[in-house]
């Protein structure tokens, strides 16, 4: 297969992808929908990173900023990491994985055109939710969130948005990996994803205070380095820390996908041998 | 149709039991609902630590056992029907001699029982890691107060399994739009009402009507701040008008969609 087939093959994907995710409605409604959650998440975090700042005397405006950028990234790691999951378990659910698997474009391809799909919608809903939630914040805790909001920054942001796409897939492939055997138990692997990153990407506080060996995982992880990266595009303005943490996050994100993607040709290759390629859910 | 108890009972615990078998029939469901309220309660009480506030810990613990059960009204009350619906169940249970509201109960008891062994988990990987210091004065209030919110929330949970029903397709974008804004406003982690509440009276009265925020909040003034029953008694008898308001509600917004569906053709329509 030629690249420009396998980029019409991904393409097609991601049409899909999107009409799946925000298409069931009118496309603004399907936005705001996806937007409600995460704006919601930060906030709830940001809320309890002030309660217990303001109440131990120890607020910094910078601090929320750093837990606010930290809450709104874990959620758009988690919300478009878990695409492949949900594909295979969606797909096998109403019988269309099967086709997908049948036809001549491999299944790796389309669970890359449904990441990069969710990766989009996901892009736009932590924009929404970052500038929603710090301009709701703001008012509410009656403080100023220093955010850089210079065009270099953002820039710099979606940088470091796009870069972190392997790491995801990555991931996206070794949840998928379980979900082509499992039955029941995918459904719940976006909540473990989600509070994993939670606690372990340094989205609400430095792993450092985890104990060792849990720190040292923590900080190992491609979505810790991306995190870090963000913060210092835009909540501290530091280029050397963000390309040295945005360099740690893609090289460990491409190794993760590469790894993943051995995995999940040998999960697949073990699943069409056992026959639970078509076993719906139970 | 007269009312007989014996039937309504049996329909009530018929139904519980499904439920409560395919949970404990399967354990793994322990573990793969503890997963979430676990890490979000661990990842907020260190949230809580780092912030220099340790001694309220015990909001995020006791937000990761509420948490619990307020996933399983949204997902295993609200969403069922709709689900049922698809699956060609909620047809048989109308044309059974059935009463809706018994098999509502009864997913609601079973759900609560269900979920028990998650929140029970929370409670423990919480009070091991981080030690929460809990003031109760009074356990009869915090029981009732617990008693009250679920009674309350579940009762929520059988008014949206009845719009979710009318919802069809998007019940399940809706439950994941409203799950962490509910959280949120209702004060399962911080305390969305009261003096320490960041939010204007305006929205903390609109939280209000929510059960689950009076209850939360009463939980934590009980189980936190050592106030008895009569401290929280407002709130108790808020939430037992609530429970009993959102029961009968759940019951005829039931029949009016049943009797829209049968005026429409559309009960057994699958998707929509």
């Amino acid at each position: 297969m030629s690249p420009v087939q396998y980029l019409r093959s991904v393409g097609a994907v991601v049409w899909l992808g999107i009409y799946h995710d925000i298409a069931w409605t009118s496309p603004v409604a399907g936005i705001i929908l996806l937007s409600v959650a995460p704006t919601a998440s930060a906030m709830t975090t940001s809320i309890i990173y002030w309660l217990g700042a303001s109440h131990a005397g120890s607020f910094e405006s910078s601090k929320l900023a750093y837990v606010l950028v930290g809450a709104v990234l874990y959620a758009h790691i988690a919300a478009y990491a878990y695409a492949p999951t949900l594909a295979i378990a969606e797909g096998k659910n109403l019988s269309i994985f099967q086709h997908v698997y049948i036809s001549p474009k491999s299944s790796e391809l389309y669970l890359a055109g449904r990441t990069i799909a969710s990766f989009l919608i996901s892009f736009g809903t932590s924009m929404i939710a970052l500038i929603l939630a710090d301009l709701v914040l703001s008012h509410l805790l009656h403080t100023t969130i220093p955010l850089i909001e210079t065009p270099e920054s953002v820039l710099l942001l979606i940088a470091a948005l796009f870069l972190n796409v392997p790491a995801a897939l990555g991931l996206g492939y070794l949840l998928g990996s379980y979900s082509l055997f499992a039955s029941k138990f995918e459904w719940a692997l976006p909540s473990y994803v989600a509070g994993i990153l939670m606690v372990f990407s340094g989205a609400l506080f430095p792993p450092s205070i985890l104990p060792w060996p849990l720190s040292a995982f923590g900080n190992g992880l491609p979505f810790t380095q991306f995190i870090s990266a963000a913060r210092d595009a835009i909540i501290f303005g530091s280029i050397s820390s963000y390309i040295t943490a945005l360099e740690y996050s893609f090289v460990e994100g491409v190794f993760l996908l590469g790894a993943s993607l051995l995995i999940y040709r040998a999960s697949a290759k073990k699943a069409r041998s056992e026959g639970v390629i078509d076993r719906r859910l139970a | 149709m007269k009312f007989e108890l014996r039937p309504w009972i049996r329909t009530m615990k018929a139904r519980a039991l499904v439920r409560i078998l395919s949970q404990f029939g399967e354990p793994l469901w322990i573990v793969v609902n503890v997963g979430f309220p676990i890490f979000s309660s661990v990842a907020l009480a260190l949230l809580y630590e780092s912030a220099g506030l340790s001694g309220y810990t015990g909001f995020a613990i006791l937000g990761g056992i509420m948490i619990s059960f307020w996933g399983n009204v949204l997902w295993s009350m609200a969403s069922q029907f709709n689900w049922d619906k698809q699956e060609g169940l909620f047809e048989i249970y109308l044309t059974s001699p059935c009463s809706i509201t018994a098999i509502l109960i009864g997913m609601s008891v079973g759900g609560i029982v269900g979920t028990a062994p998650s929140a029970v988990m929370v409670a423990i990987v919480g009070w091991l890691f981080f030690h929460p210091a809990v003031l109760a004065s009074s356990w009869v209030a915090v029981v009732l107060t617990f008693s009250l919110t679920l009674a309350s929330l579940y009762c929520m949970g059988m008014l949206l399994s009845s719009l979710y029903l009318a919802y069809g397709r998007a019940a399940e974008s809706l439950n994941n739009a409203l799950q962490e804004p509910v959280s949120m406003l209702s004060g399962v982690y911080f305390p969305s009402i009261g003096q320490l509440s960041p939010f204007p009276f305006g929205i903390q009265v609109a939280a209000s009507l929510i059960p689950l925020t009076l209850g939360m909040d009463a939980l934590r003034r009980t189980l936190f701040f050592s106030q008895g029953v009569s401290s929280v008694s407002i709130e108790l008898i808020a939430l037992a008008v609530m429970a009993i308001m959102l029961l009968v509600a759940s019951s005829v917004a039931l029949k009016a969609l049943e009797n829209k569906g049968r005026r429409e053709g559309t009960i057994s329509v699958r998707i929509r």
